[in-house]
């Protein structure tokens, strides 16, 4: 560690005052407030209580929560199974058409992805296109019946946060050696062979990066379960956002958050053990 | 300059002054209620029949009303129109007027439907002006059974096709109902049952929505819907054939009242404008405007859009009431539960 000189704590001092005032300091009031109890009716009463937590643990609450994991490991694993090989050989491409499939990925987030949400629900309603397209294909005969399931919610959560897989799968494969590869299979690899123990260890950290990008946004995503979900899922999200909205229970919401921050807190904790020690294996 | 100045100040407090003499020789009414309740061929009828000028007052929130009606203490305004539970706090701060009916010969004109609710159980303080109503809505077409009530939604046949909307106090108070419960029990134990109920509702429930529910049903997504009235309105404007169910077990509604504050400054107009908005061909003006179910029994059959009027074979409604936390709290958990249980 090298010591900064006196000067420079000057310099970052606003830096620690704006972290301190619109980061720590609401993130202490969520935590104050979430050992609150709620008034009947309208808003607070600062007393001490643990209700809040040992209300998460009513098997209505801890629901929602192995609700949440189950979705966002169903959406990570399909995103893994599309984003890794699409950011994979993005990277294989010639530079221009590099360039050309960035500008094709980037483009979805110039429009709000609240109004994207609302396409896929004109794609898969009932008399919407792709039972159009199907029965016109001669496909089905009854239309399907997409929207409003958990399918519906998995498409949602899978093609919102697919871009940041492939970015980063993409980054890493960037940077891969393939002069590696080949000598792989000058050495008499199988192509598979080749793939699996030089370029896909050697892309494994863009993959668990990725996999942190898409996993714990995909536990908070609450819109995409109501609009394309029709409500029907409770996730942490939207148990929170109703708690704060509707059921008027501020203390219960910041208890959810809490829990949520903590259990993803850990996630990325686990993450970082796995990819370390990884990279000890890769140096090694 | 001097003078200048002192002649000046003398205008300026003189000014404000004959303009005070001139409002009072002329007589004066402050309404006090939501922007767009009143359509202003009412309000200018009511100054040429009885010379008096309405100032509309507007706010945007209840809670509003009751703070700056409470600052004032009753005073400032003569009549306040506003939602049935923000209403009974009013009353209970001693800031509502007791009405004497007798100045009132539109009194009777009032749908007992909507009298003897929470907010005024004896109708001292208050006239229903407006109700909003969640109703069943379905497409004969694509239903087969003729749904009559609550319990119907329970039916197999209706398996993935009910939208609903997602008030958790309100769904909870109809299965209450669906159930011969009261709509708004707070005895823990029958919220669980209302819970189990709840809970055998679930597969028939295709979405969960408060904005545009009607859409739904008009896209085909849905056959069956439970809406609040202006998305009953836009649904039957789309879509006449639809059937409005005014389910047999009872309404659950919510109630628009007509006050006057316990100091209104002129509390003879404000009756004179009261007994006004009760004659019926005023009232029918007035639902027609605002799009909200008929209070006026006596006016229903002057009302254009008839699909505002309650047919007289529904005589049980009740408001959704205040209740206690703890109540509110097991409604809450019943809903949590219900919704993760539709899928």
């Amino acid at each position: 560690m090298k010591k900064h000189k006196s000067g420079s704590v000057w310099m970052i001092l606003p830096l620690y005052i704006f972290t301190i005032i619109f980061v720590a300091g609401p993130l202490l009031y969520m935590v104050a407030l979430s050992f609150a109890q709620p008034k009947a009716g309208h808003g607070v009463e600062w007393a001490f209580t643990l209700a809040n937590y040992k209300k998460i643990l009513d098997p209505v609450y801890m629901k929602t929560f192995t609700g949440s994991f189950q979705l966002a490991v169903t959406s990570t694993i399909i995103i893994c199974l599309i984003g890794y090989p699409f950011g994979y050989f993005m990277a294989k491409l010639s530079d221009q058409w590099k360039k050309r499939a960035m500008i094709f990925l980037m483009l979805p987030f110039w429009v709000n992805s609240l109004i994207r949400l609302y396409g896929w629900m004109i794609i898969l309603q009932t008399k919407g296109l792709l039972n159009h397209v199907l029965k016109s294909l001669g496909l089905i005969e009854k239309p399907l019946r997409i929207l409003y399931s958990y399918p519906a919610i998995v498409i949602g959560m899978t093609y919102v946060l697919l871009p940041f897989m492939i970015l980063s799968v993409y980054s890493s494969a960037e940077k891969l050696d393939w002069s590696l590869v080949e000598a792989a299979r000058d050495l008499g690899a199988s192509p598979f062979k080749a793939f699996w123990t030089v370029s896909f260890k050697l892309t494994l950290p863009g993959l668990l990066s990725g996999v942190i990008l898409t996993f714990i946004p995909s536990m908070g995503l609450f819109f995409i379960a109501d609009i394309l979900g029709g409500n029907k899922i409770v996730l942490v999200g939207s148990l929170i956002q109703e708690q704060m909205t509707k059921g008027n229970n501020w203390p219960f919401a910041a208890a959810l958050a809490v829990v949520l921050m903590i259990l993803t807190t850990l996630m990325i904790m686990l993450y970082r053990k796995v990819t370390n020690a990884k990279e000890l294996e890769g140096v090694g | 300059m001097k003078k200048l100045v002192v002649c000046a100040l003398c205008a300026a407090m003189v000014i404000p002054a004959m303009s005070v003499s001139v409002s009072a020789d002329s007589k004066e009414l402050v309404l006090y209620t939501w922007e767009n309740m009143f359509p202003q061929e009412v309000l200018d009828g009511f100054e040429e029949e009885t010379g008096i000028k309405v100032v509309y007052s507007n706010f945007d929130t209840d809670e509003n009303m009751l703070e700056k009606l409470s600052m004032a203490k009753g005073g400032d305004y003569d009549v306040v129109v506003a939602d049935d539970y923000i209403i009974e706090t009013a009353i209970q701060e001693g800031l509502v007027e007791k009405l004497d009916t007798s100045k009132l010969s539109g009194w009777d004109n009032i749908n007992p439907l909507y009298q003897g609710q929470f907010y005024d159980p004896n109708d001292e303080y208050t006239a229903p002006y407006g109700a909003g109503i969640p109703l069943i809505v379905y497409d004969p077409d694509l239903v087969d059974i003729d749904i009559k009530g609550y319990n119907d939604l329970w039916d197999e046949s209706l398996e993935d096709s009910i939208a609903l909307t997602a008030n958790y106090r309100v769904i909870n108070g109809i299965t209450n109902l669906a159930l011969g419960q009261d709509f708004n029990d707070q005895d823990t134990d029958d919220i669980a049952k209302t819970g189990e109920k709840l809970l055998e509702l679930a597969p028939n429930v295709r979405l969960i929505q408060d904005d545009n529910t009607q859409d739904s049903l008009l896209n085909g997504e849905a056959s069956v819907a439970f809406l609040y009235t202006s998305q009953v309105t836009a649904a039957l404007q789309e879509n006449p054939d639809l059937k409005v169910v005014y389910p047999e077990e009872g309404l659950g509604f919510g109630v628009m009242g007509m006050f006057i504050p316990s100091q209104a400054p002129d509390k003879d107009e404000a009756y004179q404008f009261m007994d006004y908005i009760l004659q019926p061909e005023n009232a029918a003006k007035c639902f027609d405007y605002i799009g909200y179910y008929c209070t006026n029994k006596a006016a229903d059959s002057l009302l254009e859009n008839q699909d505002l009027v309650v047919p007289d074979s529904v005589t049980e409604g009740s408001a959704v009431e205040n209740i206690s936390a703890e109540a509110e709290e097991a409604y809450n958990k019943n809903w949590t539960e219900f919704k993760a249980a539709c899928d």
